[in-house]
C-alpha cells in the first residue's frame, strides 16, 4: 500500500478493498461453521453502516459507542462510524453496568452499538443515559429493537466524501492503575501515523489470531489496522477459554499477546511435552497450529526469562512499548531482532528525549488531548506537543528504549532520594515462591508486600515462608543502594486487586499482615 | 471427573495431586493466574464435551464448583 496516499481511516479501508479485494479480511466462527468476509465486503458493509449513522445523526456529527468482544459486526460498526467523520468510543467489555453508563454519559454518546449479550443491561443504560437516541444490537436476536444485520440489509453503501485528517476518530478510555479513567482523543492522523510507523511487518500471506480486548488501542492498531494495511487475515478468538482450540483451528502465523497469556501457553506446552514425552519445541509448534513465525508482546513488562524460554522453543517474541496516548506504539521490535532487555527500537517519526529521568515523546501519533479535561491534557502535553509518558527510562545509541519504572509510582524518601518501586519489584521476577509483589513506602520505610505462590510454598508453614522471604530480601538488598533497601515485609493471603487489564492496582483496599521489620 | 480434573490442574501448577480437594480454590490455594484458569476450563470443555458459558466462569471458584457445573452441563 502506498503510504503517502493514506491520510485517514477512510483511506485505509478503501485502499485495502482496492488492493486486497476478495481476499479474506476477517475469519470467525459462526455456529459450527467458519465465516469469511473479504476486504471488499468490509468496505462495502462499513459504508452501509455509515449511511445508517448519518441518517440517525440527522446530518450532525455524533459520538457512537461500541461494546463487545471482537467480531466482524463490531469492526463494521466501528469503521461505519469513523469513515463518515463521526467519533467512536470503544467501551471495556468487562466493566460493570454503572461504570459503562458513567462513560457513556461522559463521552456524550448518541448511538450505542452493543453485543447482544449486553441486552439485559439496556433498560438500565436507557434510564441513565438520556442522550442516547439509537440502540443497535450487533447481532439479531430476541430483545433487539434494531440489529446490525438489518442495518446492512436496509441501507445502501454511503458515497464517501473526504474527511480532514485531524478529525477526532475515537475517544479511548484508559483503564489506569490509579485514579479516574481519562478519555484519550485520537485523530485519523494519529492512527494512520502509528499504522505506518514501521515497514515490512506483515504481508498478505499472514494470518493473525486476535485475542486481546478490542477496546485497547494496542489490539485495534496492531491487529486490525496493520492487517488492513498489509492485507493479512484476522481470525477472531471467540473466547479467552478457547485460545488453545483456536490456535489449532486457525493456524496463525503471527499472534499478539500480553505476557500473562504467553506465560500460560508456555506452561501448557511444557505440560504436554512432559505428558507425551516429546521435545517441547515440537509440541510448541503443534500448540500454535504449526505455522507460527513469532509472537508480539505488549501491554506489560515481559520478563527476559520468558522471552528466553520461548526462544529455546524456536519461537521469537518481539516486545513493544507504547501507550494509548500515542496510538499506541513508541518503540517496537522485529521478530528477527528481538530485544535484549529493551522494549524495542523507537518507531519512525517519533522523537524521544529524557527529562528528569522521564521518557518524553513527540510524534504525529500523539493524541489530540483528553476529552473535556484540559487540566489533565496540560499536565501530559506541552504546548509544543511533547507527551510526558510517565515512564522512567533511557534510550541507547541504537535508539533502543529501556524502561526502569513509572514516574508517578516513585517513592520520594525523606532524604529526597527517589526510588522506583518497579525496579525493586522486578528483582523478585526469578523468586519462585513469590506470585505477586508490590513495593511502596510505609511510615517512610520501603515495604515489600508479597502474595506467595501457593504451589511453591505448599510444604511450608507460615513461619517458614516468612523466614524464606526474609532471606531472599537480605540477598536482594545486597544489590540495592542503602536508600532503596527493603525495610519491611508484609505477606498477604489474597491476590492483589487488579485493573481489568490485569495490572496490580497500586492503591489496595487492604494490606497484608506485617511479618517482619527488617 | 475429579481425578481427570486433578490431572488437568497438574498441567498448570506444580501441586501434589493428593493436596487438591473439592474445596481447593484455583487462584488462592492452587496458585492459578486468571488466564491459567480460563485455559483450564477451555481444556475441560474439550475433554468433557461441554460448552461453558462465559458468564458462569465468574461463579466458579473451587475445584468442586467447576466439577458440579460441568456435571450439570453433561446431565
Amino acid at each position: 500500500m502506498n503510504k503517502a496516499s493514506v491520510k485517514t481511516l477512510q483511506d485505509l479501508v478503501r485502499l485495502s478493498a482496492e488492493e486486497y479485494g476478495e481476499k479474506t479480511f476477517v475469519r470467525e466462527k459462526d455456529g459450527n461453521d467458519i465465516s469469511d468476509k473479504s476486504f471488499a465486503q468490509f468496505y462495502e458493509d462499513s459504508r452501509r453502516v455509515c449511511s445508517f449513522v448519518q441518517n440517525a445523526a440527522n446530518g450532525e456529527t455524533i459520538h457512537a459507542a461500541v461494546i463487545g468482544p471482537t467480531s466482524y459486526a463490531y469492526l463494521a460498526a466501528y469503521f461505519g462510524t469513523v469513515i463518515g467523520g463521526n467519533t467512536i468510543v470503544p467501551i471495556d467489555a468487562q466493566l460493570a453496568c454503572a461504570d459503562i453508563c458513567e462513560l457513556l454519559v461522559r463521552a456524550d454518546i448518541s448511538i450505542f452499538f452493543y453485543d447482544i449479550r449486553y441486552t439485559p443491561m439496556i433498560p438500565a443504560i436507557k434510564a441513565a443515559c438520556p442522550s442516547i437516541h439509537t440502540y443497535v444490537s450487533l447481532q439479531s436476536g430476541e430483545g433487539a429493537e434494531l440489529s446490525l444485520p438489518s442495518v446492512l440489509e436496509k441501507y445502501s453503501p454511503a458515497e464517501m466524501t473526504e474527511i480532514p485528517e485531524k478529525t477526532m476518530a475515537s475517544i479511548v478510555y484508559t483503564s489506569g492503575t490509579t485514579g479516574k479513567s481519562k478519555g484519550v482523543m485520537l485523530s485519523h492522523a494519529n492512527f494512520i501515523d502509528n499504522a505506518m510507523c514501521r515497514d515490512n511487518e506483515s504481508s498478505p500471506e499472514d494470518t493473525l489470531l486476535t485475542v486481546l480486548p478490542i477496546h485497547h488501542v494496542y489490539c485495534f492498531s496492531c491487529d486490525i489496522l496493520l492487517s488492513l494495511r498489509y492485507g493479512a487475515t484476522i481470525c477472531v478468538n471467540d473466547s479467552m477459554m478457547r485460545i488453545a482450540q483456536n490456535l489449532k483451528l486457525f493456524q496463525p502465523t503471527i499472534i499478539l499477546l500480553v505476557p500473562m497469556i504467553a506465560e500460560t501457553i508456555y506452561k501448557q506446552i511444557m505440560a504436554a511435552a512432559k505428558a507425551k514425552q516429546l521435545p517441547p519445541a515440537a509440541v510448541a509448534q503443534a500448540v500454535f497450529g504449526g505455522r507460527l513465525k513469532g509472537i508480539y508482546s505488549g501491554g506489560a513488562y515481559l520478563s527476559p526469562e520468558l522471552m528466553k524460554a520461548y526462544a529455546e522453543l524456536g519461537i521469537p517474541v518481539a516486545q513493544g512499548y507504547g501507550m494509548t496516548e500515542c496510538s499506541p506504539r513508541i518503540a517496537s521490535s522485529y521478530l528477527d531482532d528481538v530485544s535484549k532487555g529493551d522494549v524495542g527500537t523507537v518507531v519512525g517519526g517519533c522523537e524521544v528525549k529524557i527529562e528528569d529521568g522521564e521518557i518524553v515523546v513527540k510524534s504525529p501519533s500523539v493524541m489530540i488531548g483528553y476529552y473535556k479535561d484540559p487540566e489533565a491534557t496540560a499536565e501530559a502535553l506541552t504546548p509544543d506537543g511533547w507527551l510526558h509518558t510517565g515512564d522512567l527510562g533511557y534510550v541507547d545509541e541504537d535508539r533502543r528504549v529501556f524502561i526502569t519504572g513509572r514516574k508517578k509510582n516513585l517513592i520520594i524518601l525523606s532524604n529526597g532520594e527517589n526510588v522506583s518501586p518497579e525496579e525493586i519489584e522486578n528483582k523478585f521476577a526469578a523468586v519462585d515462591i513469590a506470585a505477586e509483589v508490590l513495593v511502596y513506602a510505609e511510615d517512610g520505610f520501603i515495604t515489600a508486600e508479597i502474595f506467595p505462590n501457593a504451589e511453591a510454598c505448599a510444604e511450608m508453614s507460615s513461619e517458614e515462608i516468612g523466614e524464606a522471604f526474609k532471606k531472599i530480601i537480605t540477598d536482594i538488598n545486597k544489590t540495592l543502594t542503602s536508600a532503596k533497601m527493603i525495610r519491611r515485609l508484609r505477606i498477604r493471603d489474597k491476590e492483589f486487586e487488579k485493573t481489568t487489564s490485569k495490572k496490580i492496582k497500586r492503591e489496595q483496599p487492604e494490606k497484608g499482615e506485617m511479618s517482619i521489620r527488617l | 471427573m475429579f481425578e481427570q480434573m486433578k490431572e488437568l490442574i497438574g498441567n498448570y501448577v506444580d501441586v501434589n495431586a493428593d493436596d487438591v480437594t473439592l474445596d481447593s480454590k484455583f487462584i488462592e490455594d492452587l496458585g492459578f493466574n486468571s488466564y491459567d484458569f480460563v485455559s483450564l476450563l477451555g481444556e475441560a470443555e474439550e475433554i468433557f464435551g461441554v460448552q461453558i458459558e462465559e458468564q458462569e466462569v465468574l461463579n466458579l471458584h473451587t475445584v468442586g464448583d467447576a466439577i458440579a457445573y460441568i456435571e450439570k452441563l453433561k446431565a
